[in-house]
């Protein structure tokens, strides 16, 4: 019996094994180079959408727009999950704002704004300008990136053909199956695995991070003392729990997708559930601290 | 953080004499070390981007229950700490008017609270906030007799002994008044203040919201009660519904209490006058103006 | 001081002690917290109107407070939901926010009466916390998958998704 191909199992599964990892190896240290950066790109001038863009990509750059719209009370929900324009647009408003808002006057689905094409073009400028400032991870890059998932999907291929040649060959293939789903595993990485900003761009996001860490979901902040810019960089950099917490009618309504901002994520909803620093957490005696106001409220006594 | 200034000197010996009146016992300096602090703003995580970028602030006050004496404090207040702020700890759940002893674990806690804050002063409420097991839920009068007296000065000596700064007592604001009270509301404060030798924490919106509720004119209470022993001021707005009016905390400060702020400081200027808001949070420039406003009322400088 | 104080409410002189004595503070100041609290009878010799005012409005303190914690089940109230939360607490004595919204839930959920909005955001909470009804919440330690009238919400090592909403 002659071994399949004229190579012999257990090589062949080494060379397919040493095949993935140099693929995976390859392919990160590309990506790192692709999405470097610029290194002296700042973050700390840029707008709550662009920042959003850099967390959480177009998805998030939209929602982040809405939470500045909402808090200005420019936009609500309608019959239909669709948006209303509730009030005029506020003054410097970026071309997203006006996409959004326009979007809303047509009464549009609230889930249909990210493929309405004013919006997509918004989206569009905000990523190149991004892009040319060495912050956002342009789709050139990303496509060169991906271009990985065909060596992925070549692996894939070789590992069936060898699979079922070696199955009509009557040779056992026990230990090709799970290498061909790490390879399936690995494929679908290189394809799906989606940044949008650069190394030097998210280092400098955990400081503003931490500068922005009164708009956390976690500390229930107050959208209308922070006003729409607040509300728009809280969404931006907490992802769109914010808008449960500023508005959960409204965001309810508008059926705002959890997108967590990347590393910033606060997975629950609000601060009680995940006992992150709500009733649970941060008092002395569990829950017999709630209501951290104290006094006054609805008022029978004041203190 | 010793070196702080304080607000208030340690407490004095207490003048246990039966009978109350204007404070003849050696009052505290609590304005006489000439520290004075200025407008100030209750620190809540909700606003606490807003009350981070008051450039004149100096004096702030927390909730002392949402602090973990031994864990991380907020980072709010982590940075105004590191700004040299002041950060008094306001307790609202020790029911020191509470018949029972206030409970151990809370003492301590409160106490952690103030050293881990290094604050010069803490402050705690002439109230009760649970009986027979009950959470009220809520800070609730006392009736005002030698009974009830005699209770929260034992509570408040039980808290004294394990703090080594100085503690001020703030009366509450009260919808309702017990049926047999035996004291002015001046008389009952005078006597409490003169049995512990704890500073007074005036609420000027409460002394407003009882005077209106009750019809009696609040700058009477004023002329009554011991201001040199005034630690600080809190200033809050309520609302009326049906004829009462609720120290809210969740609507703005009214016009007649920033005249009574005036009123008070033409009498004694506290050295602190601090805003509370507890919900409902208006717009920051909303805030802004009712911090200023305090502090056109008070002639102290603006913080904002 | 002479003037009045809390005498220009029209309630009756105090009575003197020994006649029907009020009984030692503890016991009045337990029985005025029942009152204001658990839907028990006024002590007597309160102004029933200012009681009452005081009752209603520590209601809306604490419906305050458990939207704080419970956002989306005190919006899908919209503006009954003060008045819901009055009503159903009127006579259940606060265990803190987290755990009246908590029970309010399971009630609403039990009645067949908790809106979509609110269905998510319980299942959210049961699938990230523990709680028996009686004791205060506590995080679950595996990972745990939890249903509330249609709402569906998985939690693995503390991370909370919501997987479909009614």
């Amino acid at each position: 019996m002659t071994d399949t191909w004229g190579i012999p199992g257990p090589t062949f599964l080494i060379y397919f094994i040493a095949a993935m990892v140099a693929v995976a190896v390859f392919a990160w240290f590309h990506r790192k180079a692709l999405f470097r950066g610029i290194r002296f790109a700042r973050v700390d001038h840029l707008g709550p959408q662009q920042v959003a863009y850099l967390n959480g990509g177009p998805k998030l750059a939209v929602y982040s727009a809405m939470g500045g719209l909402r808090a200005a009370n420019a936009i609500g929900t309608g019959p239909g999950r669709t948006l209303v324009q509730t009030g005029p647009l506020p003054a410097g408003v970026t071309p997203l704002d006006s996409a959004i808002y326009n979007a809303a006057a047509r009464g549009l689905r609230a889930r249909d704004v990210f493929t309405d094409q004013w919006v997509v073009a918004a989206v569009d400028q905000l990523r190149d300008h991004l892009e040319t400032s060495g912050l956002a991870v342009g789709n050139t890059k990303m496509r060169e990136a991906r271009t990985w998932t065909l060596a992925g999907l070549a692996l894939v291929l070789i590992g069936i053909a060898r699979a079922v040649a070696g199955a009509a060959n009557d040779k056992p293939i026990g230990y090709l199956i799970p290498l061909i789903f790490f390879a399936v595993i690995l494929t679908i990485a290189l394809y799906t695995r989606t940044r949008w900003a650069t190394d030097s761009a998210r280092r400098q996001m955990r400081e503003l991070r931490t500068q922005h860490r009164h708009l956390s979901p976690s500390e229930s902040p107050s959208f209308a003392t922070y006003g729409a810019s607040g509300a728009a960089m809280g969404v931006a950099l907490w992802g769109s729990a914010s808008l449960y917490t500023m508005d959960p009618a409204f965001a309810a309504e508008a059926e705002i997708q959890r997108v967590a901002a990347s590393g910033g994520a606060s997975g629950s909803l609000g601060g009680g559930g995940g006992g992150d620093g709500s009733s649970g957490g941060s008092c002395s005696s569990g829950s017999s601290c709630g209501g951290g106001g104290g006094c006054g409220g609805g008022g029978g006594c004041g203190g | 953080m010793a070196d702080r200034p304080r607000v208030g000197a340690p407490a004095t010996a207490a003048a246990t004499t039966g009978v109350p009146g204007p404070a003849t016992a050696a009052a505290p300096a609590a304005a006489g070390t000439g520290v004075t602090y200025g407008v100030g703003i209750g620190w809540r995580p909700e606003i606490a981007g807003f009350v981070a970028e008051l450039p004149g602030l100096r004096f702030a006050e927390v909730v002392a229950e949402s602090i973990h004496p031994h864990g991380d404090l907020p980072a709010g207040i982590e940075a105004l700490l590191a700004r040299g702020v002041t950060v008094v700890p306001h307790g609202v759940r020790l029911s020191l008017g509470g018949a029972e002893p206030v409970p151990a674990e809370r003492v301590d806690h409160f106490a952690a609270v103030a050293q881990r804050l290094g604050a010069p002063l803490v402050s705690e409420h002439i109230a009760f906030v649970r009986a027979g097991g009950i959470e009220a839920g809520h800070l609730l009068p006392l009736p005002r007799n030698r009974e009830a007296v005699a209770a929260v000065t034992a509570n408040v000596r039980r808290v004294q002994e394990s703090l080594s700064v100085p503690i001020a007592l703030e009366p509450i604001a009260a919808l309702f008044d017990w049926p047999d009270d035996e004291l002015t509301e001046a008389q009952f404060i005078t006597e409490i203040l003169d049995r512990t030798g704890a500073l007074l924490l005036l609420d000027i919106a409460n002394v407003y919201a009882n005077a209106r509720n009750r019809g009696t004119d609040p700058e009477e209470l004023l002329d009554q009660l011991p201001l040199d022993r005034v630690a600080y001021t809190h200033v809050a707005g309520g609302a009326e519904h049906q004829g009462l009016y609720h120290d809210t905390h969740t609507d703005a400060v009214p016009q007649p209490v920033l005249d009574l702020v005036t009123a008070l400081c033409d009498r004694h200027r506290p050295p602190a006058l601090l805003l509370e808001r507890d919900g409902a949070y208006p717009p920051a420039a909303d805030l802004r103006a009712e911090l200023d406003a305090i502090a056109k009322a008070s002639a102290y400088p603006a913080v904002t | 001081m002479t003037a009045p104080d809390g005498t220009a409410v029209d309630h009756e002189p105090p009575a003197p002690r020994q006649a029907d004595d009020p009984g030692s503070l503890a016991d009045r100041q337990a029985a005025l917290v029942e009152a204001l609290t658990a839907g028990r009878p006024m002590p007597a010799g309160f102004d029933g109107f200012r009681f009452e005012a005081a009752r209603v409005a520590l209601l809306r303190k604490r419906a305050g407070e458990v939207s704080r914690q419970w956002p989306l089940l005190a919006a899908s109230f919209g503006d009954r939901w003060k008045h819901e939360f009055a009503t159903w607490a009127a006579t259940r004595p606060t265990q803190g926010s987290l755990r009246d919204g908590w029970d309010l839930a399971r009630d609403l959920l039990a009645r067949a009466a908790l809106p979509p909005m609110a269905a998510t955001e319980l299942a959210e909470r049961e699938a990230a916390l523990h709680y028996d009804g009686a004791s205060p919440p506590r995080p679950r330690r595996g990972p745990s998958l939890r249903v509330a009238a249609g709402a569906v919400a998985v939690q693995i090592a503390g991370r909370v998704r919501v997987l479909r909403r009614p």
